[in-house]
């Protein structure tokens, strides 16, 4: 780690942000949800908001800035092949935005966010909480789709878990210092790089991304408060 | 003689009835004890949206509300007995018929909080009946969490 070959601003802005408040709101829903009581109003905004930053990092993933771009880090099987037989030789090759393995894992995380967030929205807890859809379903299926709700949420918890580890990996066996990069945004290199050499990263506005926020705040309101 | 053979005929009176509620078809109990819990999540959500501002806070309807919670509150445990393990149509877990300690304690939770919100509502206080909601709402999911199967 001494000496740093090159320090390449990797993340941008909205990246980071939308890392940290997930994050925040993570741990809300996930003590709020196991609480009940007077916290499920609280459960339900915050799940909402999670709705919202999950829309919005789907569309920065192909508007963002290039290491947010799907386009960068959802890698083919060539790719993926490569990537484990550096694994298993252990050379230490290290990516500028996320490996292979850790951008499959962007997806599965916003994908199941997306399902946990969507079944919370037509969920009840049988006591006297229920999402701003239910009443448009049948009990039986909403008691269904809660079980999911729950389900999956321990999946979430198995993929955060997972998350956790790759990164403690990152920084304790290889050196890596992933998580100042995402408060900073600028990854320190000092061995080979493989992937995109750091000269092509394009940063796209932060005004953009706001906006982009700003679309998802509406599209979530709309289903939550059909004004049609 | 008279005395010893009336309380002769009530003991037998109580045997019966005792046996007659030991011996209530598993299917039975199982429907009466989702019934209580049925009225009592009725009479419970009006309450939350109140206090929740989703509908406007009417003192007559909470204090109403909260009595029938009292006497509703007390209903479901004696249709836990341990032949409804069986039971199809149920969503308890086994568990409580070996845990009946904690399950009771669990259900005794519930009617305690039950009986603060019920004078929360007498006073009248909506920042009390909030807190008390609140409070009886996590003691029903820890319940439910411990208890009932997805
Ligand atoms: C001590 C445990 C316990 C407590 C406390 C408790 N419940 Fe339950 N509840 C259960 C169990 C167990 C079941 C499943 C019953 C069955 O399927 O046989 C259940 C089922 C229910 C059901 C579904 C009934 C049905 O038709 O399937 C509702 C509604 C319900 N509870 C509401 C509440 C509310 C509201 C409270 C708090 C005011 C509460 N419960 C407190 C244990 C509890
Ligand atoms: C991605 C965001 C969300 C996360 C991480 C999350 C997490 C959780 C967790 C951990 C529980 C507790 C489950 C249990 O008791 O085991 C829960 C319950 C619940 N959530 Fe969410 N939730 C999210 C979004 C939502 C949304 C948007 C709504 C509705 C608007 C919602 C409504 C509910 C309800 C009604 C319950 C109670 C279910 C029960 O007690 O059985 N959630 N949630």
């Amino acid at each position: 780690m001494s000496q740093s070959k090159h320090a390449i601003k990797i993340w941008d802005v909205p990246v980071r942000l939308f890392h940290w408040t997930l994050l925040a709101l993570f741990a809300f829903l996930f003590w709020s949800g196991k609480t009940g009581g007077n916290a499920m109003v609280w459960h339900m905004y915050a799940g909402y908001a999670v709705l919202a930053l999950v829309i919005f990092r789907v569309l920065w993933g192909f508007a963002g800035s290039t290491h947010a771009r799907f386009a960068s880090f959802l890698a083919g099987p060539r790719r993926m092949f490569d990537f484990a037989r550096a694994l298993l030789s252990r050379s230490p090759a290290h990516s500028v935005g996320h490996n292979p393995l850790g951008g499959w894992m962007v997806v599965v995380l916003l994908g199941s966010l997306a399902l946990q967030a969507s079944t919370g929205l037509f969920a009840n807890d049988d006591i006297a909480t229920e999402g701003p859809l239910t009443a448009l379903i049948s009990k039986e299926l909403s008691d269904r789709l809660t079980t999911i709700h729950r389900w999956n949420f321990d999946f979430l918890l198995i993929c955060a878990g997972l998350h956790v580890l790759a990164v403690l990996f990152h920084v304790f066996v290889k050196k890596e210092n992933l998580v100042a990069a995402m408060f900073t945004g600028v990854k320190k290199f000092d061995g080979e790089v493989v992937g995109s050499k750091g000269s092509a990263v394009r940063f796209a506005n932060s005004w953009l991304a706001l906006g982009l926020f700003v679309l998802a705040l509406v599209a979530v309101y709309l289903i939550v408060k059909r004004p049609f | 003689m008279k005395k010893a053979a009336i309380a002769a005929i009530a003991a037998l009176g109580l045997t019966v009835a005792l046996d007659a509620a030991a011996q209530a078809k598993p299917e039975d109990l199982v429907k009466q004890r989702k019934a209580a819990f049925t009225l009592t999540a009725k009479y419970f959500g009006p309450i939350g949206a109140m206090v929740q501002g989703k509908a406007p806070y009417d003192a007559a309807i909470v204090t109403r509300n909260a009595g029938f919670l009292e006497t509703l509150s007390k209903m479901p445990w004696d249709g836990f007995q341990a032949s409804t393990a069986d039971v199809k149509e149920t969503r308890a877990k086994p568990e409580i018929y070996k845990e009946g300690d904690k399950f009771k304690a669990s259900a005794d939770k519930m009617q305690a909080e039950i009986v603060k919100l019920a004078a929360a509502a007498k006073s009248g206080d909506q920042n009390a009946v909030k807190a008390a909601f609140g409070a009886v709402g996590q003691s029903c999911k820890a319940c439910h969490d411990a208890y009932r199967r997805d």
